[in-house]
């Protein structure tokens, strides 16, 4: 677009105290050229506003810069339209309330952040958003069991076609053999008898829902809104486009064969809790070992859940279903003699007052290690535990089930781990963080990265982010239901319905061109210069949501309605043919070469420090709007996601002789915070390679430093920054000055 | 160790007894650890768990028969009005008792006492003949068509020597007050509320069903008790035997009358008084405004609140039957209650039960404070203010 | 599919916290243009309060400046602060919300420069810190504050220095004769998230919070360790600023108790496990008690239950407390309990002593201005009736950070459902 460039600075909130504005202005003006600069002791008031409105709609300027507060602030005050470029100038919380007013460095500062901007404004071109063909708005569920039927039935409700995948013949799931739940609602002592067959015919009778059972995914291929998928039922295959999916294949129970030391197998008498279950939706619970009815019965809780030798997790519904089955029994026969052995009840919530019930039936609560379950020699079983409560070891009366509450297993976790293609010969290993995709054949993802949502700790393709719950690493696809974690029922149920609308969000905001989370909204997108590719597969492979294919040849393949924006691919390229119409490698490269570098003798180091926008540059703002002092030499330059920088940059600061660069990323690690996944780590990743650019120009390697902070680690940033800047010191100035 | 078999047979069976609520507990164990046995050392302090004690209700297992165990609870009502489960653990504790004491298993030194209750309707081994003893030189009327109120003296106050003033000071009071109000004489029999707590069903039983025909024949339809035990077994206990009548413990009449101007205090004790809410008068009957406002009438030294009051009440130790307990000095909560008064400086340590004026008294003079501390029930107070 | 003029199409969310920003976001990310109604002068609730989220120890303010970013970049949602709804009429897809507006006196010409602040004298106590500090009368509801606008405190209006705090402003920001508002809203639907109140713990007479000042309650250690809070983030004793040695736990303070909270809140076992965690980072040397019924940490909060056990510092012991004593001259508190492992009674003297006190419903107090179905505790139930608003997150029942997000997007479905049907 042709430009004309508007430059407003305010002189409010300290900044013409501070700073020699005409000498500020000269910048835009005498180096920039800039045709309109103006000033203002209150930008952001009406009068101020009315001045850049004015000069947009009388004097075409288009491309708005305003040297004033911080990007994060004023924002709908500063809003001109999407079509119009703004660049915002922090001179308040990162200039003049964090450093000496009237100083010779302050006002430099000033000086560089305002270059930096006009620089970054003439590179800016308005995004144009992404429009992919035939979109579509239908949401695929995949999984006819409670949660699956739930999000179809809640997504129909809110006007949207839904496809519905079943593995089995019918739907319902566990649920068709499950005799009742714990109790939904008030007084929460009795078991609730769930309708499953109202919850089916609601998804059947459905004109908005199509419903395959007795089918599987066989592939998918394709994008949210874009999504093909091959459905392979009995004998026959069809395809349905589709938008977004919600994955509810729900979990299976644990194994219980694992269980020997339970009696498990040894005893036909000791029985899973879903057998159990079953027989009560029978309506007659026996003993297997000869078919007599079960006139005593002894529940063992965390039969392999909270065990590091089985299931490590705790499996969540355990304790409350075993409480259900044990009221259940008690309403049958209140005399029947019942026994619970738990570790901890965990019965969250309301369902306290269900334990309490269960407690008032008279059921036994024995709390402590099951030690031996064994035969009395009548053929019935007695249960030793050590008992906390009594501070002794107990054996039980004789009973004639022993029921073992078997943990849950996601259908996710059933499967080996996938392992994207080995480098070809002579090709170096990239050393980026792999994700876990294990070959659960639940979606058959035909993605370059692997055919599954990546799992989490224990195989869960659950949300590392518990702001954002449902942010899965892959876009468009949303884990619902036991399947993402152990859950009850009740929560089952809700978290169906949150998945449904993520679904129905995705596909909204992806058939305008718009980014979904974190990005939410953002109308850019990367777009590749295929020429100049050299099929390194550096994006493919960090692109932390899997968004890039590849064909044949190792080209990339982008997946425009798949990527989250973050600008990795970008930071990754070698080649630098990868950049987004607001924000590329060159643009920042260019930022950083029109930072003012004085010479050596003025002993004025220059560092420059690429701050995650998310994190790090609010911190930076705390900062100031604490009023706290820090170095004046550094250069502050807010990117997406570390994960963006590009080793370039590095190399252009350091030939420019800038003395020193400090990166501020997210933790990464196990509990990694970085909202792009990996781009914190990946960033760090390149720290290695950041070495032999060093090497390279013969620098030393303590120039550039990266840290790990948080938003809220402001009272220690102040501390960061000086202590960079006293290393640079006695480092001495980089000796590329000048050239 | 030997493992412990579980036998919901015993279970049951104790539950049987009127331990209704013992498979409610979750043991978490908020019992033992406000038990006021924590407060003092020794060997039922250590031995004592109520925690404990209800786990092994509830496993139906043995081990809780030991006498420090099993009677060792006063039945203050500070674990269970404090429970989170609302459990009665003070009926769960007599139903244990009497799971072992209705087997005839009763220890050896409460036998008199269950004894003299049986023959003498009074577990103080007094001939009944001399329960009116104590009205010797009062003219206390007899209870009769025209008495509104039938006045229930406690046993205690009929045969303690130091004890038959409290009895003295209300019917003065009452007197005063002009109550209309009337005593029947040697044929009442204890109300029983101990006897029941340390286990004896049967006797309680018994005690209980005499007094409900007499006091019916009699006519009578409103009660003033002298003792909050008395009191709470009458509300709380009779009416499901067929003794329903309006029963009022003696201070909230007098309160009333306070209130109404029925009777006139004159200020006269210049001490410092400190009031000790009885268990039975306060937690387990929810009385504690009632003394405190005839307190103040008496009391123009002041009265003070001792640190643990109210709801946190410490108890006296003479509840559940441990009246009759030899208590090795240094293990009396009435010793603690003592030292309470006299850290906040008071000189009178009042309170409103027979039994709590006796545990204290003992406290008292073997800690040696009689100098310092004066014991005394509140109607003492009040009948010298009349 | 979005049509910001018609009312019928529109969302109102009634609590600026996790929940209710998060169904206002997740509503208006689907299309639907949404109006967010807080009472407090900031948007973020609770967790804008607590120093960490368990159990990956991560700032609440990370997930906040995100959710501030969707609202700055997405025109479709509105707000407004020191709001509350005082009447709900109409049908579902059609209702009449009538919303009342308390007087800030500082207007939307602020720029947070301070200079009010400055020109303020009086202390007033500081809402933000639970009472543990206090604040100027003119003051930032705290530094991450959203909007980033200062307050008057009521306290001064009417007085000499309010009008110097007036004069103080550059920007005629300051506005004293801001009258109470009151105006009507036209919507299709409306999602109640007003979230919890901590269950007032000196209702627990034995524990002794309110009467000793070494005994506080799990949201005042929140602002203790917050590096924004009343001591900077230093774990210490309120009653002398000591740096603390020994802390105790105790756990379902209120919460699993018939006379106080019969339901168990659900996430105080994890706070408290957390809670340890920030003694510890502090000081090495500390050690800490937990004392608790049962360890309530569901699925993969498991894995830092056993973390947090493998650290040898951290003491567990399944009893709960009796009743607790100062020692006036130290400060110390004891905590008496049975060890329920060994049978062997404990009287250990602590530091602080740390009440992990339960979440009571906003609405055990504060009903819903229409018709609505709670539970006996004030909880609202899942199911209202027709007409009723949609409830999400701890208004419904308690639950972590996690768990009320993804209950306040179902919640934005709900309320899509409410509109589309009409």
């Amino acid at each position: 677009m042709d430009k004309k460039i508007g430059v407003y600075i305010c002189t409010g909130c300290g900044i013409g105290d501070a700073l020699d504005v005409s000498a500020l202005a000269k910048v835009a003006t005498g180096e920039h050229k800039v045709p309109v600069c103006r000033e203002h002791g209150f930008l952001c008031g009406e009068e101020g506003r009315a001045l850049i409105a004015d000069d947009i709609s009388n004097h075409g300027v288009n491309t708005v810069v305003i040297a004033a507060c911080s990007p994060r602030v004023m924002t709908d005050v500063f809003d001109f339209g999407a079509d119009k470029v703004l660049e915002r100038v922090n001179l308040r919380e990162q200039v003049v309330w964090s450093h000496p007013a009237g100083d010779e460095d302050t006002q430099m500062m000033a000086e560089d952040y305002l270059r930096m901007g006009l620089t970054k404004a003439k590179e800016m071109e308005p995004p144009v958003p992404f429009q992919g063909e035939n979109l579509s708005k239908r949401i695929l569920v995949v999984g006819g069991g409670l949660t699956g039927l739930t999000a179809a039935k809640e997504a129909a409700a809110a006007g949207y076609e839904v496809v519905l995948v079943e593995k089995s013949q019918s739907l319902g799931g566990y649920l068709q053999t499950v005799h009742s739940v714990p109790p939904l609602a008030p007084p929460y002592d009795q078991p609730h008898t769930f309708d499953l067959d109202g919850l089916v015919s609601a998804v059947t009778g459905n004109e908005k829902i199509t419903v395959y059972t007795g089918s599987q995914i066989k592939k998918i291929v394709g994008a949210p809104c874009m999504f093909d998928v091959t459905i392979q039922s009995n004998g026959s295959q069809a395809s349905e486009r589709v938008g977004a999916i919600v994955l509810a294949t729900g979990s299976v129970p644990y194994e219980a064969d694992k269980l020997g030391h339970l009696g498990y197998g040894k005893h036909g008498d000791v029985i899973t809790a879903d057998r159990l279950e079953a027989m009560l939706k029978e309506g007659r619970v026996v003993r297997p070992s000869n078919g007599q009815a079960a006139k005593s019965v002894a529940f063992v809780l965390c039969a392999g859940s909270r065990d590091p030798e089985h299931l490590p997790y705790c499996s969540a519904a355990c304790c409350v279903e075993s409480l259900k089955q044990a009221k259940v029994l008690k309403e049958q026969n209140p005399e029947m003699p019942v026994y619970i052995f738990y570790k901890d009840m965990r019965a969250t919530g309301n369902y306290e007052l269900f334990y309490k019930q269960v407690q008032k039936d008279g059921v036994v609560f024995v709390r402590g290690t099951v030690t031996a379950v064994e035969d009395d020699g009548s053929g019935a079983l007695t249960v030793s535990a050590e008992d906390v409560l009594t501070r002794a070891p107990i054996v039980s009366e004789s009973v004639d089930l022993v029921v073992l509450a078997t943990g849950m297993v996601s259908t996710a976790s059933l499967g080996k781990p996938y392992k994207a293609q080995q480098p070809k010969e002579g090709e170096e290993e990239l050393e980026v963080p792999a994700d876990t995709i294990l070959v659960s054949n639940l979606l058959n993802l035909e993605y370059r990265q692997g055919p599954e949502v990546p799992a989490l700790k224990y195989g869960f393709p659950d949300s590392h982010f518990i702001c954002f719950p449902y942010e899965s690493r892959r876009t468009g696809i949303y884990p619902a239901g036991t399947v993402r974690a152990p859950m009850d029922y009740a929560r089952a149920m809700d978290d169906a319905a949150g998945a449904a609308l993520k679904a129905i969000q995705c596909v909204e905001m992806t058939a305008q061109g718009k980014a979904v989370h974190p990005r939410a909204g953002d109308l850019s997108y990367p777009e590749f210069f295929m020429q100049r590719c050299t099929q390194c597969k550096r994006c493919t492979e960090e692109c932390p949501f899997g968004a890039i294919n590849e064909d044949e040849k190792a080209n990339p393949l982008p997946n425009p309605t798949r990527c989250r924006r973050c600008g990795v691919c970008m930071g990754a390229c070698p080649e630098r043919i990868i950049s987004f119409k607001n924000y590329s490698v060159g643009m920042i490269g260019n930022v950083i070469k029109n930072i003012d570098v004085p010479e050596e003798d003025e002993e004025k180091p220059r560092i420059v420090v690429l701050a995650c926008e998310n994190d790090a540059y609010p911190a930076l703002d705390m900062v100031g709007i604490r009023r706290a002092q820090y170095n004046p030499w550094v250069r502050v330059i807010p990117v997406r996601c570390l994960g963006s920088m590009n080793l370039v940059w590095i190399a252009d600061a350091l030939s420019k002789g800038i003395d020193g660069i400090l990166l501020l990323g997210c933790k990464h690690g196990d509990d990694y915070q970085c909202h792009f996944v990996k781009g914190s780590e990946l960033a760090n990743i390149r720290m290695s390679k950041i070495k032999e650019t060093l090497d390279r120009l013969v620098l030393e390697s303590d120039r550039v430093r990266f840290e790990q902070v948080s938003i809220t680690d402001y009272a220690r940033l102040p501390q960061i920054l000086d202590d960079f800047a006293a290393t640079l010191e006695n480092v001495g100035p980089n000796p590329y000055k000048g050239f | 160790m030997e493992p412990k078999y579980v036998s919901l047979e015993m279970r049951d069976y104790i539950v049987s007894m009127g331990a209704e609520t013992v498979n409610w507990c979750m043991q978490c164990g908020l019992c033992t650890n406000l038990c006021p046995w924590r407060l003092v050392p020794g060997e039922t302090s250590e031995k004592f768990n109520i925690r404990h004690m209800q786990r092994l209700g509830q496993m139906g297992m043995e081990g809780f028969e030991d006498e420090h165990i099993l009677f060792a609870c006063t039945t203050c009502s500070m674990c269970q009005s404090n429970c989170p489960r609302g459990v009665k653990i003070v009926d769960n504790v007599r139903a244990m008792r009497a799971s072992i004491v209705g087997a005839g298993m009763a220890p050896a030194n409460l036998r008199p006492i269950l004894g003299s209750a049986h023959a003498n309707g009074n577990p103080w081994s007094g001939p009944r003949e001399k329960r009116t003893a104590w009205q010797q030189g009062l003219d206390v009327p007899t209870f009769g068509p025209d008495s509104e109120y039938f006045l229930f003296v406690c046993c205690h106050s009929c045969y303690d020597p130091r004890s038959t003033k409290v009895a003295q000071s209300i019917v003065k009071l009452l007197k005063a007050a002009g109550i209309r109000f009337g005593v029947i004489g040697n044929e009442e029999s204890c109300c029983g509320e101990s006897m029941r707590k340390l286990g004896d069903e049967e006797l309680f039983q018994k005690l209980a069903q005499s007094n409900i025909e007499l006091f019916n024949a009699k006519g009578v339809k409103k009660i003033i008790t002298t003792s909050p035990h008395c009191l709470w077994t009458f509300t709380q206990e009779y009416p499901e035997l067929g003794g329903q009548w309006e029963v009022i413990h003696y201070t909230e009449l007098l309160a009333q009358c306070v209130q109404d101007g029925r009777l006139k205090l004159a200020p006269n004790a210049s001490k410092k008084v400190a009031f000790h809410d009885p268990c039975y008068l306060g937690r387990h009957s929810g009385i504690f405004d009632a003394p405190r406002q005839l307190l103040e009438r008496t009391a123009d030294g002041g009265a003070v609140e001792l640190s643990r009051s109210r709801e946190l009440s410490l108890c006296c130790a003479g509840g559940g039957g441990r009246i009759w307990a030899e208590v090795p000095m240094g293990e009396r909560f009435g010793e603690l209650r003592v030292m309470d008064a006299m850290d906040k400086g008071a000189e009178v340590l009042a309170t409103a039960c027979p039994y709590c004026m006796n545990m204290l008294i003992d406290a008292c003079n073997s800690l040696g404070k009689q100098e310092q501390l004066e014991i005394a029930e509140l109607s003492e107070l009040l009948a010298a203010a009349l | 599919m979005s049509d910001v003029t018609n009312g019928h199409r529109s969302v109102l969310v009634l609590g600026g916290g996790m929940s209710g920003l998060s169904a206002a976001l997740e509503a208006a990310e689907a299309g639907f243009p949404v109006y967010i109604v807080e009472k407090e002068p900031f948007l973020g609730g609770r967790v804008a309060r607590m120093n960490k989220y368990f159990p990956k120890l991560c700032p609440p303010a990370c997930g906040l400046e995100i959710n501030f970013r969707r609202i700055k970049n997405n025109p479709l949602v509105r707000f407004f602060t020191m709001a509350e709804v005082v009447n709900i009429a109409g049908q579902p897809g059609d209702l009449d919300v009538t919303v009342k507006m308390a007087p800030r006196y500082v207007n939307e010409k602020c720029t947070a420069c301070g200079l009010c602040a400055q020109a303020a004298e009086t202390e007033v106590p500081n809402p933000f810190d639970y009472g543990l500090s206090t604040v100027k009368a003119a003051y930032l509801p705290h530094e991450f504050a959203f909007p980033l606008r200062y307050v008057i405190a009521p306290e001064v209006v009417g007085t000499a220095e309010a009008e110097k705090i007036r004069a103080a402003c550059p920007y005629g920001a300051v506005d004293l004769d801001m009258q109470e508002k009151v105006f009507d809203l036209k919507v299709g639907a409306v999602i109640w998230a007003t979230g919890w109140m901590p269950y007032d713990a000196s209702k627990i007479a034995y524990y002794g919070a309110g009467r000793y000042k070494n005994v506080i309650t799990n949201v005042m250690m929140e602002r203790l360790a917050s590096t924004n809070g009343p001591t900077k983030g230093n774990i210490v004793r309120p009653s002398d600023g000591a740096p603390v040695q020994r802390v105790a736990f105790v756990q379902c303070a209120g919460s699993r108790d018939e006379n106080h909270l019969p339901y168990c809140s659900g996430i105080c076992c994890l706070a408290s496990l957390k809670q340890a965690t920030y003694v510890l980072d502090q000081n090495p040397q500390a050690s800490v008690t937990i004392f608790y019924i049962d360890i309530r940490a569901l699925g993969k909060y498991e894995d830092f239950y056993t973390k947090v056990q493998s650290d040898a510092r951290i003491r567990f012991v399944k009893g709960k407390p009796g009743e607790i004593w100062e020692n006036a001259e130290t400060g110390q508190v004891t905590v008496q309990v049975e060890d329920q492992q060994t049978g062997a009674i404990l009287r250990d003297a602590f530091d602080l002593v740390v009440l992990a006190t339960g979440m009571v419903p906003t609405t055990a107090d504060q009903k819903v201005p229409a018709e609505a179905a709670y539970d006996e505790h004030g909880f609202m139930l899942s199911a209202q009736p027709s007409g009723g608003v949609i409830p999400a997150g701890c208004v419904k029942r308690p639950v972590d950070v996690a768990s009320s997000v993804q209950d306040a997007t179902a919640a934005a479905l709900k309320a899509i459902q409410a509109m589309v049907r009409r």
